[in-house]
């Protein structure tokens, strides 16, 4: 090698470095967080997760927003709106100052589009389901998929089964196979509903009217699909009356629903950018986005930052302290520890456990509750773990003060409930789930396990992780003390994980659940019988009642039930409040008193009877934010006084104000 | 079993590589790599155009490039299918699929994003649609995870950096390692020896992640010299390419130590300070030559390897490269992701085993024959 070759080659490798710096990068932005992993996407029809909200939450904006202060809906695009007596249509008023970036005025028909393009089968939005609540949406989302299931797998494999009467046990295993109590949910056809709940199998009768009954359904089903096709969100369910009124109808009154229209999955999306030639499924990147929010999308380098600056369309742009704000995806917990106590970045969500002792007395640590709730699942599709008694008995054996104080350390809350606390009007049901090993013992003995004896080995599946781990050995150690079984945690990677949970291959199941809205529901409506985030095979009748009852409170007080029902009294009072109350928001209030009621007795049935789950503990969120930093709310002072945490972690980046940047606290300037 | 005959249809044609005589070898390296360039310059000047273009660059290389590099075009082209194929197939046989997520999502969403996005539900089928694209369009595809980019698109940004930092790297490595080793191999035992010797064995010893996090709290954490992690400025590359750097280094002044000690040992090196050559420039002149050879030799793969990137030290100093696509694109499942990744670098490594027989070839005398 000569003495050139020498000098060329770093020269060419600090020339290659240099060309990778983008001076737009240069100049820090005024406000820098760490916001975990990079986004997937920004679309907001086709999004999930919280990296990706926070960056919608700035550039894009709903008919309405959450308040930074209290994080209740406020008018957003839409300035007002009403609510018709029966709480079934929103008519929104849209701002006459409301912009894209391009200077287009949002109008009520961006809204219409954007709803309906998030329902449409071949587009593939997740949270589609978030907004089945409007009339057409789920025909339009699902129908004609479950019309061409029923049509076609489920009639062939009914045809192969005999055609005389089926025991329960055939029955049961058919229906769990091919979903049919989810594939016919909410059909008209009553008898169809009640054969897909049976316990008790089918009559021969029965048996030979199922075939035309499916038919029909399916039939009706393809109908509702092409009829949801030709109206929703042109003439009905959702759409424009004029360019600034937009009106939406519900199936029945949904209590949270302007929540929903705060959350991404409901923004509106601009239809001549995304439908012109090449921009289908990149509309979304920084130099074809046009977006309505208080930010604009600056730049986006994977893998390094997204920069968002204030919008000089958005109409309330006066109102918006930042000047800039850039989104760190970085993963490694330790460097975004390392980057903000070096002042790199002013807010950092949350940090490795093992330092809460090092950090959680600075005056910049904060520590809240959150709506996410850690538990196992259990697979009840097997003996024992079919047998109600075997589940309460493990649940009693866990001692979850010891994993929240000697593992987690964090002031986390041992959970007796799967519904995390805190959320407004909802007051949890009672509870099986305590610490309790001499019941537990006990239960396992009636169940015919004296002292464990007789127990298989119970396997705990965790996605690898070194807190997971912890606690499923733990865990493992207690029941193993306490009911003297034998308990193996594994782990697996999280693909394998997600698809061996799928697959119903396991004892007990490590998961996690966040709250999507600030309402039981979110937690509750995933055990309905086949749900898809059900997988633990678990299916009770009364509990799919009650589910579907709190989703149209006006029928089930029109058609009420109260076999199995913990308290049918209180049920009673809430209806008999219902049918006294006659004016329009005291009605409503009363439906919605009714239906948290309705909620409560099916938690109950969860964790107070049959504990297909079994919760472990509630989150608290740990993060650590620059005291230059203004308007970052822990707590949310309610208009009435009342006091919460920010349970869902949300901190608008719209309410947000920074002082000047202080000198460094890990060492000079660099 | 289609899939097994694919592959052993494959593995066939690289064998008989081996056999084909001298003429056919030229032939098939000039027709592969003209079909190569084809299949990218059709987008730019049109099928016509590239079509001359490509018969052009194909004669003139069948004329006159080395039959050395034609031989290894007629070995890289279905190797790479047959990667291709093979990756697919495992990919395919991993559970997960790039579209689960911890929440399931209804069986209507994931048929429309398996057809929006071209991923079928057999690895055959797969490999077909792949195939098409690739020859078809010269895409790598949608990457699945960084959903309105193709993975050239998440990949091109990210080679630079790559690139730059480990070529700086590859510089400190070789820098350090030859400075240490060679200094170690002309006294064997001495102090200096023993000094440079224990170092190396740290550095390859010490996995580097802990000399990152070592590195950063001493020069950004305590001295505040060096920002702690980032991609914005000259500051932000000397630790990461440290961290890249020191273990090749180590391992450099191993080989040239043992190179050296072997070398200074031979009858032309007497000669030499027979001569009356001083000890420095009977080193520098006569041995290091000779004695850098299995330096070189390790360069190679080395180079792939700290070209491509690193995933550990991308994640510790939030680096925007390479390295991260290989363990991101497995761990999501991304299948376009793991494709261009594993595309990229096993087409790096080959070129580069090619250059490194080339620099052989010129540094050795004895290997010219063979070339």
């Amino acid at each position: 090698m000569t003495r050139a070759g020498l000098l060329v080659l770093p020269l060419l490798a600090l020339l290659a470095i240099g060309l990778t710096f983008r001076a737009s990068f240069q100049e820090p932005a005024a406000f820098t967080f760490v916001n975990g992993t990079e986004p997937t996407s920004l679309d907001p029809g086709l999004m999930t997760g919280e990296p990706e909200g926070r960056i919608a939450d700035a550039i894009f904006e709903g008919l309405t927003v959450r308040d930074p202060a209290t994080l209740r809906p406020v008018p957003g695009v839409a300035e007002r709106w009403t609510i018709s007596e029966d709480g079934r249509r929103y008519v929104f008023h849209l701002r006459e100052d409301a912009r894209w970036t391009d200077g287009r005025p949002v109008t009520a028909h961006d809204f219409a589009w954007a709803w309906r393009r998030l329902q449409l089968p071949e587009h593939g939005g997740e949270y589609a389901y978030l907004l089945h609540g409007v009339r057409h949406a789920e025909a339009l989302n699902q129908h004609e998929a479950q019309a061409m299931a029923l049509a076609g797998p489920v009639r062939e494999a009914l045809a192969a089964l005999p055609p005389d009467a089926l025991d329960a046990a055939t029955w049961r295993g058919f229906v769990l196979d091919h979903d049919l109590a989810g594939r016919v949910r909410g059909t008209p056809d009553r008898a169809l509903v009640e054969a897909a709940a049976s316990e008790t199998g089918l009559t021969q009768a029965e048996r030979r009217a199922l075939p035309a009954r499916l038919a029909r359904e399916a039939e009706r089903r393809k109908k509702a699909a092409k009829a949801a096709r030709e109206h929703y969100g042109i003439d009905e369910g959702v759409y424009a009356r004029d360019e600034r009124t937009l009106v939406v109808d519900l199936v029945a009154p949904i209590p949270y629903f302007l929540e929903l229209t705060s959350f991404y999955p409901s923004f509106p999306v601009p239809r001549w950018v995304v439908e012109a030639p090449g921009n289908a499924a990149d509309w979304f990147l920084p130099d074809k986005i046009v977006s309505n929010g208080p930010f604009t999308l600056e730049a986006w380098r994977v893998g390094d930052r997204i920069r968002v600056r204030r919008s000089e369309s958005y109409w309330g742009r006066d109102r918006i302290a930042l000047e800039s704000a850039d989104a760190l995806p970085i993963e490694n917990q330790t460097t975004a520890l390392n980057l903000y106590l070096t002042g790199d970045v002013d807010w950092l969500p949350n940090y490795p456990s093992d330092l809460v002792d090092a950090l959680r007395n600075r005056p910049d640590h904060y520590s809240h509750p959150g709506l996410i709730v850690y538990y196992y699942r259990v697979n009840t599709r097997q003996p024992p773990l079919d047998d109600p008694r075997v589940r309460q008995a493990l649940a009693l054996a866990i001692d979850r003060r010891s994993i929240v104080d000697d593992v987690l350390r964090l002031g986390q809350i041992p959970a007796h409930h799967l519904v995390p606390p805190g959320i407004p009007g909802y007051a949890a049901p009672p509870t099986a789930i305590r610490h309790d090993p001499a019941r537990a013992r006990e239960l396992l003995a009636e169940a015919g396990f004296p002292g464990g004896e007789g127990l298989p080995e119970i396997g705990i599946l965790y996605n690898t992780h070194e807190s997971h781990k912890k606690i499923a050995e733990l865990i493992a150690d207690q029941l193993g003390r306490a009911l003297g079984v034998r308990v193996k945690p594994y782990n697996q990677e999280w693909q394998s994980y997600l698809a061996t949970m799928r697959s119903g291959e396991y004892d007990l199941g490590r998961a996690g659940w966040i709250g999507d809205y600030l309402d039981p529901n979110t937690f509750l409506d995933i055990w309905v019988t086949n749900g898809g985030n059900n997988q633990t095979g678990w299916s009770h009748a009364t509990y799919d009642r009650l589910i579907e009852a709190a989703s149209d409170v006006e029928s089930y007080s029109q058609r009420p039930f109260f076999e199995g029902l913990a308290e049918p009294d209180r049920i009673r009072a809430g209806l008999l409040r219902l049918s006294s109350a006659k004016e329009g928001s005291a009605r409503r209030e009363a439906a919605a008193a009714l239906r948290l009621g309705l909620l409560r007795e099916a938690e109950h049935i969860l964790v107070g009877r049959e504990l297909p789950i079994l919760p472990i503990y509630f989150y608290v969120v740990s993060g650590l934010v620059s005291p230059r930093v203004e308007g970052f709310h822990t707590e949310l002072v309610m208009p009435d006084g009342a006091r919460l945490p920010n349970l869902q972690n949300l901190h608008p980046l719209r309410g947000l104000r920074v002082r000047d940047r202080p000198t460094r606290v890990g060492g000079p300037a660099s | 079993m289609i899939e097994a005959l694919l592959v052993t249809a494959a593995l066939l044609a690289i064998a008989s590589l081996a056999f084909l005589p001298h003429a056919v070898t030229r032939a098939l390296g000039a027709l592969f790599l003209s079909a190569v360039a084809f299949v990218f310059l059709r987008h730019v000047g049109g099928d016509f155009l590239a079509g001359l273009v490509c018969a052009a660059i194909g004669f003139v290389a069948w004329r006159f490039l080395p039959g050395a590099i034609l031989r290894r075009v007629a070995f890289m082209v279905p190797s790479l299918v047959l990667l291709i194929g093979v990756t697919t197939w495992l990919m395919y046989l991993a559970p997960g699929n790039p579209f689960a997520q911890e929440k399931s999502i209804a069986p209507q969403v994931e048929a429309a994003l398996r057809a929006q996005y071209g991923v079928p539900e057999s690895p055959l089928a797969f490999f077909r649609v792949y195939m098409e694209r690739l020859l078809g369009e010269g895409s790598l595809g949608p990457a699945l995870k960084v959903k309105g980019r193709t993975v050239q698109e998440v990949l091109l940004p990210a080679l630079p950096v790559s690139l730059g930092l480990g070529g700086l790297a590859l510089v400190l490595a070789v820098g350090m390692g030859l400075l240490l080793g060679v200094r170690a191999g002309m006294r064997p035992n001495s102090w200096a020896d023993h000094a440079s010797m224990g170092l190396a064995l740290v550095g390859i010893s010490l996995p580097n992640f802990v000399i990152g996090a070592g590195l950063m709290i001493v020069l950004a954490l305590q001295l505040g010299w060096l920002p702690v992690a980032g991609w914005g400025g000259f500051r932000h590359v000397w630790m990461p390419a440290l961290t890249l750097a020191l273990p090749h280094a180590a391992t450099i002044a191993r080989l040239a130590r043992s190179g050296t000690i072997e070398v200074l040992q031979q009858d032309w090196i007497r000669t030499a300070r027979a001569k009356g050559l001083t000890e420095a420039r009977v080193v520098s002149r006569h041995a290091l030559q000779v004695a850098v050879l299995p330096v070189v030799s390790y360069l190679g793969p080395a180079a792939a390897g700290i070209l491509t990137g690193s995933f550990v030290v991308e994640t510790l100093f939030g680096i925007p490269g390479m390295g991260q696509w290989f363990v991101k694109g497995a761990i999501n499942r991304d299948y376009s992701i793991v494709l261009g990744t594993a595309l990229f670098y096993c087409g790096l490594i080959t070129s580069f085993n090619l250059v490194v027989d080339l620099l052989l070839a010129w540094l050795d005398p004895r290997t010219r024959q063979v070339a």
